[in-house]
């Protein structure tokens, strides 16, 4: 009986004991299956996470939990057929940070590309809700595909943002030890920040050191280690620098478009039916988030599932922007099995604020963007790392869900049973940080996959690398600014004080090349509404200018997507001349 | 660029410290970022300002008119639509960095400079309040705005937070307009809102006030579906058994102003940590000399009539110390409130000071009778017998300080109860 074997009738074993036949499992071409019943949702976790550990090629877990629903996707509300009949060479799922690295990658090529997202806007779910740190590559297991995309796609970042045009910053992160002998466990920090191949030159940091460093760090710490190719990123800006540089070299987006099922024959898939119509594709990209196992058991293959892990993350003003130069963090660093970790630490946004986080707790709602009070006080527990902050400095909150499967490794490689399908799931932290890498490996599986089904490949001959991303106005040279404004006088009328938003810069985002549709995708691209006010002096003069733009009456300006409009209606009196959208 | 006396802001107070620096031959630049002078007022439909001012009950957009025709109608140098990005202190004078459609980037200096911007509400982040996301909540006064300068509605069945007196007003106001308001909740053990406001806006419409109440969750995905309120115990924690949900889809927070002083943090003035604005003098100046600081950015006031009164000293002062004819080095001396004053707003004494003093104060607690004293050294400078406080009403009185001492220690403000 071979390792694995052995491993598996422990398991076997083990689940017997603690469950009887409540839980049962069954291998299949190398994948674990996992069904039965078990009382609470942490059950269902620490089976499913059993079982990732046993080296399966992937494991399905479903064990069904009394009393809890796991909700399904949620999806777009249009019914129209504006896409019946499209045809693509390759057709993306999702509008992810993957989706549109692959999107951006594949339109090096000589191909008509599609990229479908449900939601409202890109980077709607993971890639949009993370703390945007570009991890240096230490954190995952020696030999993991998270280890191996996380370095390469560290490194990648730097010709991604000259090329993009967005902002990246390299303020490295110091991993602060909360023990003095912790000093012990540098040389295994070293060894695998080596067998990582973890970029730039890392070295333990003594307390005084840590201090000089940050003159604010707790006074708890005792010493720590420097990762100096730890970045930081606004992971929106990057998502949406991608796809509008795939729109220039011809990648068409379709937002809130799902797709809900698929057409299969001979073990390929023939078309994807959306809410849009029938769309054909001779190559799928399954870069789903937190549903790509729901796409790979449209195409019946269904090797893996996911789980949900929350996060939030805390915002605080930019006034303590400069009370923290570099990404600090306490983790334990010796993993005890019988606490769920709450990772997290303290990073500084490349907008000039602090953010906290993010914390973990498994949902059964994959789609679960609540907050509660009781994460919210661990999270705010990280505000001990600096002296110099305190919980009424926070002006933000919001939480995303890692799409995490069982093995907690990503999955990225063409799928074995479906012959122009390309799997590119379970991308969790350090997901952002792996982009690049990940975007350019499954572009190329997404090539072998067309020319295993026959189709020839070719470059595309005018490919435009650079993307110009819009600088906010605020941030140019008075002269160039002032020239601007002679220009165009509405780039000169702020509409969002607190972040310096002009209402030229609003329209703007409206006519962009993937442009927003929603209050919150102006707030994303434009930053209007994110300061210390939230919206609330700005909030009515962007909608008047949305409503102006796309036409419509003020009371159909939605905050993001599904029926979310602001307004429920008209006075009594009506709407005055002023709110009339002329 | 060059001025006098540069304002901030053209609400109550920045129109009021227009009109005086002009009245006082200075030459005045007064920046506002909204296109028309009035500030908030312009959304305050409802009637009860100007009754000090101009001894009659007016809306408040009648305010702003009457207020922006008397500047008007003076050499004041009126910017609308233009953002102030930076204010820079140089030796003499402030330097100020502008930004409008017309003017691209440019820069005025002004020897003087009369901050009036205002605040801002609290945001549900702020209180932290947790669950869903959804469109549908709104501060009290984004809600006015939509509803009385837009004309459209925020919600039909509409959840309050917070007793704040724009809260208590939207509350009438949203009624008025049909929609149904399904209570009012407070986190306090009393309502910060004026006494008259809870009568008029709460009682004549049967809305019902909960004390010691507060929204614990929102739920809805897109829009506001329900929340779910809770009673608070003694220290604040809800308390078991007493979570209800609400179906609603809208949920007004009125829970609270933040002056807006952030542009004033390069210049460094010393600030009060209750009052949230700057510490001042009894004209307005602050540790920075020729910085003026007045209306709700120097301290939150009840009565829009108060708030121009508190522009109008800043301005002249203004006016007078850009012509030198205020000594900026005569000596201030300290006022610290005590026993069951909150604060005292001026923090400092300009000495010598021949004028009334005006002192806004609020008790810590409901008093039915108060004794007021402020004492030097020992020495009883003012003593007054004072009924029926209440920390949601502002006491703003005018006191005699001629004979406190430029050399002698600071001024203890004592506020005590009296049995009856």
């Amino acid at each position: 009986m071979g390792r694995r074997e052995k491993r598996l009738a422990r398991f076997r074993r083990k689940i017997g004991k603690r469950w009887g036949h409540a839980v049962q499992l069954e291998v299949r071409d190398d994948v674990l299956f996992l069904t039965g019943l078990v009382p609470e949702w942490l059950a269902k976790v620490a089976l499913g996470h059993g079982a990732g550990k046993l080296g399966f090629r992937g494991v399905v877990n479903d064990i069904q939990v009394s009393g809890v629903s796991e909700p399904s996707m949620s999806l777009p509300l249009e019914n129209d057929n504006s896409l019946e009949g499209k045809r693509y060479d390759v057709v993306i799922i999702g509008g992810g940070i993957i989706g549109c690295a692959v999107a951006r990658e594949l339109s090096r090529k000589n191909l008509k590309i599609g990229v479908l997202e449900k939601e409202s806007d890109l980077a709607m779910q993971a890639s949009g809700r993370n703390d945007g740190m570009i991890h240096p590559g230490f954190a995952p297991h020696p030999g993991t595909r998270k280890a191996h995309y996380n370095v390469r796609g560290n490194q990648m970042y730097d010709q991604w943002s000259q090329e993009l045009g967005f902002s990246l910053k390299r303020p490295g992160s110091i991993v602060l030890f909360r023990s003095w002998f912790s000093i012990f466990l540098v040389p295994l920090i070293r060894l695998r920040c080596s067998l990582n191949g973890v970029a730039g030159k890392y070295k333990y940091l003594s307390p005084r050191a840590v201090r000089a460093m940050e003159p604010h760090v707790s006074a708890q710490q005792r010493g720590g280690f420097f990762l100096p190719s730890a970045g930081i990123v606004s992971p929106f800006d990057v998502t949406l620098a991608l796809a509008e540089n795939a729109v220039e070299n011809g990648v068409d987006f379709h937002l809130e478009t799902a797709v809900m099922a698929m057409e299969m024959s001979h073990q390929q898939i023939q078309g994807l039916q959306t809410n849009r119509g029938c769309i054909e594709a001779k190559v799928v990209v399954n870069a789903a988030g937190v549903w790509a196992d729901v796409v790979a058991q449209m195409a019946d293959d269904r090797f893996f599932s996911l789980h949900g892990r929350k996060g939030t993350d805390a915002i605080l003003d930019k006034e303590t922007g400069a009370r923290q130069t570099r990404i600090m963090a306490m983790p334990p660093l010796v993993r005890r099995k019988s606490i769920q970790t709450k990772g997290g630490g303290i990073v500084p946004c490349v907008e000039g604020n602090l953010l906290l986080g993010p914390t973990a707790q498994e949902v059964p709602d994959r789609e679960d963007y609540s907050t509660d009070a009781g994460e919210f006080s661990h999270l705010v527990r990280q505000l001990d790392l600096n002296s110099r902050l305190s919980a009424s400095q926070i002006i933000n909150y919001y939480s995303g869900v890692r799409a995490a499967s069982w093995d907690e490794d990503f999955i990225i490689e063409p799928s074995q049973k479906v012959k122009n399908l390309v799997h590119a799931a379970a991308i969790q932290s350090p997901g952002l940080a792996s982009a690049p890498a990940i975007g350019a490996d499954v572009a190329a599986m997404a090539v072998q996959a067309l020319e295993r089904c026959g189709y020839g490949v070719e470059e595309r001959e005018n490919f435009q690398p650079y993307h110009h991303a819009q600088v906010p106005v605020k941030d140019l040279p008075e002269e160039e600014r002032s020239a601007l404004i002679a220009k165009d006088s509405t780039y000169g009328e702020i509409l969002c004080r607190c972040e310096e938003v002009s209402r030229g810069e609003v329209r703007d985002a409206l006519r962009s090349l993937v442009p927003a549709l929603t209050v919150d995708g102006v707030k994303r691209r434009t930053r209007s509404g994110a300061g210390r006010c939230h919206g609330g002096f700005c909030l009515s003069r962007v909608m008047k200018v949305m409503a102006e733009e796309m036409g419509v009456p003020l009371t159909q300006i939605r905050k993001k997507d599904g029926q979310s409009q602001i307004l429920v209606g008209e006075t009594k009196g009506g709407v005055s001349p002023s709110g009339r959208a002329s | 660029m060059k001025c006098d006396v540069a304002v901030i802001g053209s609400g109550p107070a920045g129109m009021a410290a227009s009109e005086s620096a002009s009245l006082a031959g200075a030459s005045v630049c007064l920046i506002e970022r909204e296109e028309r002078m009035g500030g908030v007022l312009k959304q305050c439909v409802h009637d009860g300002f100007g009754l000090f001012r101009f001894g009659e009950k007016l809306t408040g957009p009648e305010y702003a008119w009457r207020y922006a025709q008397k500047v008007r109608a003076l050499p004041v140098d009126f910017m609308g639509s233009t953002y102030l990005k930076t204010v820079k202190k140089r030796e003499t004078s402030f330097l100020l960095e502008l930004v409008n459609s017309t003017h691209g980037v440019f820069s005025l200096e002004a020897r003087t400079l009369v901050t009036a911007m205002g605040c801002r509400e609290r945001t549900d982040r702020q209180i932290f309040l947790h669950g869903e996301r959804p469109a549908g909540v709104f501060t009290a006064g984004q809600a006015q705005h939509f509803i009385n300068i837009r004309g459209l509605m925020p919600g039909r069945r509409c959840v309050i937070l917070g007793s704040g007196d724009i809260g208590l007003i939207m509350a009438r106001r949203l009624t008025l307009e049909g929609a149904e308001v399904e209570g009012v909740y407070e986190v306090g053990e009393r309502c910060s809102g004026l006494p008259r406001n809870v009568a008029q806006c709460l009682e004549d419409y049967d809305i019902p006030l909960h004390l010691r109440s507060t929204v614990r969750t929102i739920h809805g995905r897109e829009r506001v579906e329900a929340v779910t309120v809770a009673q608070l115990d003694e220290e604040g924690h809800p308390l078991n058994g007493t979570e209800r949900r609400i179906e609603c889809d809208a949920l007004i927070l009125s829970v609270g102003l933040i002056p807006e002083n952030d542009l004033l943090a390069p210049l460094e003035p010393e600030m009060d940590p209750v009052t949230r604005g700057p510490v001042v003098d009894q004209w307005g100046q602050t540790s920075v000399p020729g910085l003026f600081s007045c209306g709700n950015a120097l301290q939150v006031y009840d009565l829009v009539d108060h708030v121009s009164e508190s522009g109008h000293r800043a301005g002249k002062a203004a006016a007078l110390l850009a012509e030198q004819s205020l000594a900026t080095r005569a000596p201030r001396i300290p006022i610290h409130a005590q026993d069951f004053a909150s604060y005292i707003v001026p923090q400092l004494l300009q000495c010598p000071s021949s004028e009334m003093v005006s002192m806004a104060f609020r008790p810590k607690t409901p008093i039915e009778k108060a004794s007021l004293r402020i004492v030097q050294d020992g020495q009883d400078l003012v003593c007054q017998t004072l009924h029926w406080l209440r920390p949601a009403e502002m006491q703003n009185l005018p006191l005699d300080l001629s004979q406190a001492n430029p050399q002698g220690p600071g001024l203890e403000f004592h506020l005590e109860q009296v049995m009856p």
